[in-house]
C-alpha cells in the first residue's frame, strides 16, 4: 500500500505563534486515516498546512511523489486535494448548484459527477437550487463534502464532519465518507472518536502541535491507556 | 418553498426604493410644468447612469478585495484623456463615428490596462494592510490627476464632437431633451445588465460572488483568487474609463473631472451598501434622480444649483443613520 | 509716551501673559521638563514682543522681566534637577528643537543681514514657520484621530476650514472683539466634533470615514456657492481686519511665537491625553474595540473624548491660519486640507508624538525650498514648485508601501530590533 501523501515532520506558524512543532503523517491511498487529538491540538491547522494555506516553514510535504511546499493553495488543490474546512465554508449566496459548479476544474466536471453526488447524498437534488445560506447544518456537511468530489480528486482532506450534527445524520455522513475511499484517500479530523474509530483505518495523534503516536485502529482500540492519555477529555 | 429572510429584506429595500422614486415623482409633477418633470426625470436617469459606471466597479471591488478604490475617480478621467487623444490620433477624413467608437472602447482598454498595472504594483503589497490601501488609492488619485495636469495643462480639452445622429434634440411632453444623453443611459443600461449577467450568468460570476464571502475558500478549491482579483479589479476601471468618455462630449476633459463624480459614486455604494451590485446599481438611479430633482428646484427657487450635490449628501447621511449598512447593505 | 501705545502696549502684555500662562499652567499641572519649555515658549513671545515693540515701554519690560523671574525661579527651584537630567536625556532633543525653534528668526536675521523685525529676508521666513506650525498643529490634530484612535477621517478639513471662517465672520459680520471670536471659533469646533461624534461615532470603520467626507463637503460646497456671497464671498472668500498686535504684516514676530507656543501647546495636550488613563483606554479601543467594551469600557464615550480634542485642535489651528492670512476661502474647507495632514502624519510616523510634527516641517520646508527649483532629469526641465502635487502624491504612495510607519516609527522599530539583538 503506498502513501498518497507524506507529511515529514512540519513547523507551521501563524503570525509569531509557533503552532505546530513537528507533525509527521502518512496517508496510505484508498483509506481512511484519522488524525486525533484535544482541542486546540493543531489538526486544523496540521489540514491548512497541507492545503497551503498556512504554508509551514520548515519540513516536508509530499503528494504523489511531488513536494507542495512553496505552492500556492490554489496550486496545491489542482494537483488532485479536495477540502471540507471545519466551518464549511459554503457560499451562502451560492445556489447548491453554483456551490459544486464553482469547483469544477475542467468543464462538464459536475455532468460527469452529478448522478454520484446524488447518490450518496439525494438530500441535494431536491435543495439543488436553494442559496446555499439556508441550508441546515447537515445539510451544508453533505454539499461540502459533495464540493470536494467535482472534480477528480484523489485525497480528500475533512476537518470535523460529524460537528455539530444530530446522531442520524451522523450515521449517513459515515456512510457516504467509507464509500468515498473507492476513488480517494482520506485524511479525516474527528473529534468524535466514536465516529473515528468505527471509520478510520489508521490513525495519527497530535498533541501541543507534535504528532505523537501513529499506528492502525485495532491498535489504537486496544489501547486503552494511549485513548485514557491523549484523547480523553479531561 | 423558500421564506427567507434574506429575499424578504432585499425585497423590503426594492419596495423602499420604489416608493422613494414615486415620492421623487410626486414631488416633480407638485412643483414643476410636466415639460419640466419629463427633463428633470430623464436628467435624473442619464447622471444615474454616469455614477453606476464608476461606482460599478468601486462596489464590486470593494466587495471582493475589500478595497475601496478612491482612485477611481480618476480612471473616469484617464477614460476622456486616453479618449480623447485616440480620437485625435486618427487620420483625418475617418468618419466621425468610427472615430467616437475607436474613442470608446479605447478608453476602456486603457482604463482596463492602467487598472490591471495597479491592482499588481500598488495593491497586492498591501493586502496585510487594509488601511493603508485605501490611503494609497487617495495618494494615487492625486498622482493621476497632478500627471495629466502636467502633460496637458490645467485648462482641459474642448469637448469633442459626438456623432451626428447622436448630436440632436428631441422633445418630450413639451420639454427639449439631447438625444446624446439618451445615448448615455443606453450605454449606462446596457452595462448594468451585462454586468448583472456576467455576475448571474457565467463562471467568472460565480466566482465574484463566492469570493466576496471567502476568497480563501475559493482559492482552495484550485482557482487562481490573485488572478480574479486583478481581472475584476481591471473590468471595474475598465468600466469607470468609458464612463469618462462617454461623458466626453459634453464634459470635455480635465484634471479633476472624476473627483466630483467620485464623490457621488462614493455616496452611492454607501447608500447601495457597499458591496451589493443590485444596491449600486438602484443606489445610482436613486441618487441620480434625487440630484436632479433637488436640482431643478434649487434653480427654480434659489437661482443656485446648490442643493444639487447638498442634497444626495444628506440622503447618504439620512441613510447611514436608519440603516448604517445602506439600503441592500449585509448585516 | 501717547496713550495709544499704552493701552496697546498693555493689550500685548495681556496676550503674552496668556501665551505664557496657559501652556505654562498646562506645565504646572503635569510637571515635566518638557512642559516648562512650552512656557520658555509663551517666554520668548513675550521677549519678541518687547523687542520690537521700538523703544520698549517700562512697563513691557517690567511684565517681560516679571515673567522671566517667575519661569527662572521655576526652573531654579523646583525643576533644576529634572532639568538637568532632561536635556542629557531622551527629551534634550525636544529642548534643543523648541530653542533652535524660539532662536531661529534672529539667526535668520543674523545670516541674511536683515532685521527680525520688519520687511525683509527674516520676515519672509517668519511667515513660513507659520504656515509650518500651523500644518503641524493640524497634522498632530489629525494623528490623534488616525494614529492613536484609529478612526480613518477623510473631512478633517471641516474642522480647519470652519475655525478659519468662523473667527473672520464672527469678528467682521457680527463685530465680536478678537478674543471673542476665537472663543467662539473654538467653540464651534466643539460643536462641529459633537455632531460628528453623536451622528458619525455610531457608525463604524469605512463608513464614518466616508461619512467625514460627506460632512465636510457640505461645508465645501456651502461656502464656495453664490447663495451666501454676500456673507462668505463664494469661490472668492473674504477677508477680515484684525487687532493690530495680531497683523501678521505688522507684527510678525509676535505671531510666529504665538504659532509657535500654539503648536507645543497642541503637542502637550495629545500627549499628556495620550499618556493618561483615557489615552490608554482610546489605544485600546484602536487594537480592538470589541474587547475593550467587554472590559466595560464605553467605548463611544472615549471616542467622543478624542474627536473632540482633535476638533479643537484643529480648528484652532484653522483660527490662526484666518488670522494669519486675514481672510478665508474655500479651499481651506477642501480636500487638501484633509490630504495634507494625513501625509504629514504617514511620512513623520502615526501614532507617534513627534511624527506628525516632522512630517509638517519635512513636507512643508522641502515644499517651500524647492518652489522655484527646476530639475532636469533626461532632457525633461520639471519645475519642481509647479509639480509640487504630484511630488506629493508620489512620495504619498511611496511612504504607504515602503514605510507604512513613517520616519519616526522606522527609526524607533530599527532602534528596537537594535536593542533586542544586544543580550
Ligand atoms: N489565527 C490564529 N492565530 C493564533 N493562534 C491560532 C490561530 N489559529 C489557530 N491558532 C492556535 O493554534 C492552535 C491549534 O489550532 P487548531 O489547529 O485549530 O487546533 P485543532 O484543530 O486541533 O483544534 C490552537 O492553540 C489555536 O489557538
Ligand atoms: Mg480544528
Amino acid at each position: 500500500m503506498s502513501a498518497v501523501l507524506t507529511v515529514q515532520d512540519i513547523h507551521t506558524f501563524i503570525g509569531q505563534f509557533h503552532i505546530l512543532e513537528g507533525v509527521t503523517v502518512e496517508v496510505p491511498d484508498h483509506s481512511i486515516t484519522a488524525l486525533l487529538g484535544r482541542n486546540g491540538a493543531g489538526k486544523t491547522t496540521t489540514l491548512r498546512s497541507i492545503m497551503g494555506l498556512n504554508p509551514p516553514a520548515r519540513g516536508q510535504i509530499q503528494y504523489r511523489g511531488q513536494a507542495l511546499n512553496g505552492r500556492k493553495p490554489y496550486d496545491i488543490a489542482q494537483l488532485g486535494l479536495g477540502y471540507v474546512p471545519d466551518y464549511r465554508a459554503i457560499f451562502r449566496q451560492l445556489t447548491v448548484e453554483e456551490n459544486l459548479k464553482i469547483a469544477e476544474r475542467r468543464p462538464g466536471d459536475l455532468d460527469r459527477k452529478r448522478q454520484f453526488i446524488f447518490e450518496i447524498f439525494p438530500d441535494l437534488e431536491k435543495l439543488y437550487q436553494w442559496p446555499g445560506g439556508q441550508l441546515s447544518g447537515g445539510q451544508q456537511q453533505m454539499l461540502a463534502i459533495a464540493r470536494a468530489l467535482v472534480p477528480d480528486n484523489s485525497l480528500l482532506l475533512i476537518d470535523e464532519p460529524s460537528e455539530g450534527l444530530a446522531p442520524v445524520i451522523i450515521e449517513g455522513m459515515m456512510a457516504a465518507i467509507r464509500r468515498l475511499t473507492a476513488q480517494a484517500a482520506v485524511l479525516l479530523v474527528e473529534q468524535n472518536f466514536r465516529v473515528a474509530s468505527q471509520l478510520a483505518d489508521r490513525y495519527v495523534i497530535i498533541e501541543d502541535g507534535r504528532s505523537v503516536h501513529s499506528g492502525t485502529m485495532p491498535d489504537l482500540l486496544a489501547s486503552p491507556a494511549l485513548i485514557q492519555k491523549y484523547l480523553s477529555a479531561a | 418553498m423558500r421564506p427567507t429572510l434574506r429575499v424578504n429584506v432585499f425585497r423590503q429595500s426594492l419596495i423602499v426604493s420604489g416608493l422613494f422614486v414615486l415620492g421623487l415623482l410626486v414631488v416633480n409633477l407638485a412643483v414643476f410644468k410636466p415639460s419640466t418633470v419629463a427633463v428633470v426625470m430623464l436628467s435624473g436617469l442619464y447622471q444615474g447612469m454616469l455614477f453606476f459606471l464608476i461606482a460599478a466597479g468601486m462596489s464590486i471591488v470593494f466587495g471582493l478585495l475589500d478595497v475601496l478604490n478612491l482612485a477611481q475617480g480618476a480612471f473616469f478621467m484617464l477614460g476622456a484623456y486616453a479618449g480623447f487623444a485616440i480620437y485625435g490620433a486618427l487620420p483625418a477624413g475617418t468618419p466621425i463615428e468610427a472615430r467616437f467608437l475607436a474613442a470608446l472602447l479605447g478608453a476602456a482598454v486603457t482604463g482596463g490596462l492602467a487598472g490591471a498595472l495597479m491592482e499588481v504594483g500598488l495593491l497586492r503589497p498591501l493586502y496585510a494592510r487594509p488601511v493603508y490601501q485605501i490611503v494609497m488609492t487617495l495618494g494615487l488619485s492625486t498622482a493621476l490627476n497632478e500627471m495629466v495636469r502636467a502633460i496637458y495643462g490645467p485648462a482641459g480639452l474642448v469637448p469633442i464632437e459626438e456623432p451626428p445622429a447622436l448630436a440632436t434634440t428631441f422633445t418630450v411632453l413639451g420639454g427639449q431633451f439631447e438625444t446624446y444623453r439618451v445615448f448615455i443611459i443606453v450605454v449606462g443600461a446596457a452595462l448594468m445588465l451585462g454586468i448583472s449577467l456576467l455576475l448571474q450568468r457565467t463562471r467568472l460570476g460565480i466566482i465574484i460572488r463566492a469570493g466576496v464571502q471567502d476568497s480563501e475558500m475559493v482559492q482552495a478549491l484550485g482557482i487562481n483568487v490573485r488572478r480574479i482579483f486583478t481581472l475584476v479589479f481591471a473590468l471595474g476601471t475598465a468600466v469607470a474609463a468609458l464612463g469618462g468618455m462617454t461623458a466626453a462630449p459634453f464634459l470635455g476633459a480635465y484634471p479633476g473631472m472624476g473627483t466630483d463624480f467620485l464623490l457621488v459614486a462614493i455616496i452611492v455604494i454607501v447608500i447601495g451598501g457597499m458591496s451589493s451590485y443590485e444596491g449600486t446599481a438602484v443606489a445610482s438611479l436613486l441618487v441620480g434622480l434625487t440630484r436632479a430633482t433637488a436640482e431643478q428646484i434649487s434653480l427654480q427657487y434659489f437661482n443656485t444649483p446648490i442643493l444639487a450635490s447638498v442634497s444626495i449628501l444628506l440622503f447618504m447621511v439620512a441613510v447611514l443613520l436608519v440603516r448604517p449598512t445602506g439600503l441592500f447593505g449585509r448585516e | 509716551m501717547t496713550k495709544a501705545s499704552r493701552s496697546a502696549g498693555l493689550i500685548w502684555l495681556g496676550l503674552l501673559a496668556a501665551a505664557l500662562l496657559i501652556p505654562y499652567g498646562f506645565a504646572a499641572l503635569t510637571g515635566t521638563p518638557a512642559q516648562d519649555a512650552a512656557g520658555l515658549a509663551g517666554w520668548a513671545s513675550a521677549a519678541a514682543a518687547a523687542y520690537c515693540a521700538k523703544g520698549p515701554t517700562p512697563l513691557v519690560w517690567l511684565q517681560a522681566g516679571l515673567l522671566a523671574g517667575l519661569a527662572a525661579a521655576s526652573l531654579a527651584g523646583r525643576r533644576l534637577g529634572a532639568w538637568a537630567e532632561a536635556v542629557a536625556g531622551a527629551r534634550g532633543g525636544y529642548l534643543t528643537g523648541l530653542a533652535a525653534l524660539a532662536a531661529l528668526p534672529f539667526l535668520i536675521a543674523a545670516v541674511t543681514n536683515s532685521s527680525a523685525c520688519t520687511r525683509g529676508q527674516a520676515f519672509f521666513w517668519q511667515a513660513i514657520f507659520v504656515d509650518v506650525f500651523i500644518m503641524a498643529i493640524l497634522a498632530i490634530s489629525y494623528n490623534l484621530m488616525f494614529g492613536f484612535v484609529g478612526v480613518v477621517s477623510f473631512g478633517h478639513a471641516a474642522f480647519f476650514g470652519l475655525g478659519a471662517y468662523s473667527v473672520g465672520l464672527l469678528m467682521e459680520h457680527l463685530g465680536w472683539p478678537w478674543w471673542g471670536a476665537v472663543l467662539g471659533a473654538l467653540a464651534i469646533s466643539v460643536a462641529i466634533a459633537l455632531i460628528k461624534g453623536f451622528v458619525g461615532l455610531r457608525i463604524r470603520g469605512l463608513y464614518f470615514a466616508l461619512f467625514t467626507l460627506a460632512f465636510a463637503q457640505v461645508f465645501f460646497l456651502l461656502a464656495g456657492n453664490r447663495l451666501l456671497v454676500n456673507v462668505t464671498g463664494a469661490e472668492d472668500g473674504f477677508t477680515f481686519a484684525v487687532p493690530d498686535f495680531l497683523n501678521m504684516t505688522k507684527n510678525r514676530l509676535f505671531f510666529y511665537y504665538l504659532g509657535l507656543a500654539a503648536m507645543v501647546l497642541a503637542f502637550l495636550v495629545v500627549r499628556q491625553l495620550m499618556r493618561s488613563p483615557t489615552g490608554r483606554v482610546l489605544v485600546a479601543v484602536r487594537d480592538n474595540e470589541n474587547r475593550a467594551q467587554m472590559l466595560g469600557y464605553n467605548t463611544f464615550y472615549f471616542k467622543l473624548i478624542a474627536i473632540v480634542i482633535a476638533g479643537v485642535l484643529a480648528g484652532g489651528a484653522g483660527v490662526l491660519r484666518g488670522l494669519s492670512l486675514k481672510g478665508a476661502s474655500p479651499e481651506v474647507l477642501g480636500l487638501d486640507f484633509t490630504m495634507t495632514p494625513l501625509i504629514m502624519t504617514l511620512v513623520g510616523g502615526q501614532a507617534t508624538f513627534v511624527g506628525p510634527v516632522l512630517g509638517a516641517f519635512g513636507l512643508h520646508l522641502l515644499e517651500d525650498f524647492l518652489r522655484d527649483t527646476v530639475v532636469t532629469v533626461a532632457g525633461v526641465s520639471i519645475n519642481v514648485g509647479e509639480r509640487w502635487a504630484l511630488i506629493l502624491g508620489v512620495i504619498f504612495i511611496l511612504i504607504v508601501i515602503v514605510f507604512p510607519y513613517g520616519i519616526v516609527g522606522t527609526v524607533q522599530n530599527e532602534w528596537r530590533k537594535r536593542r533586542a539583538r544586544r543580550p
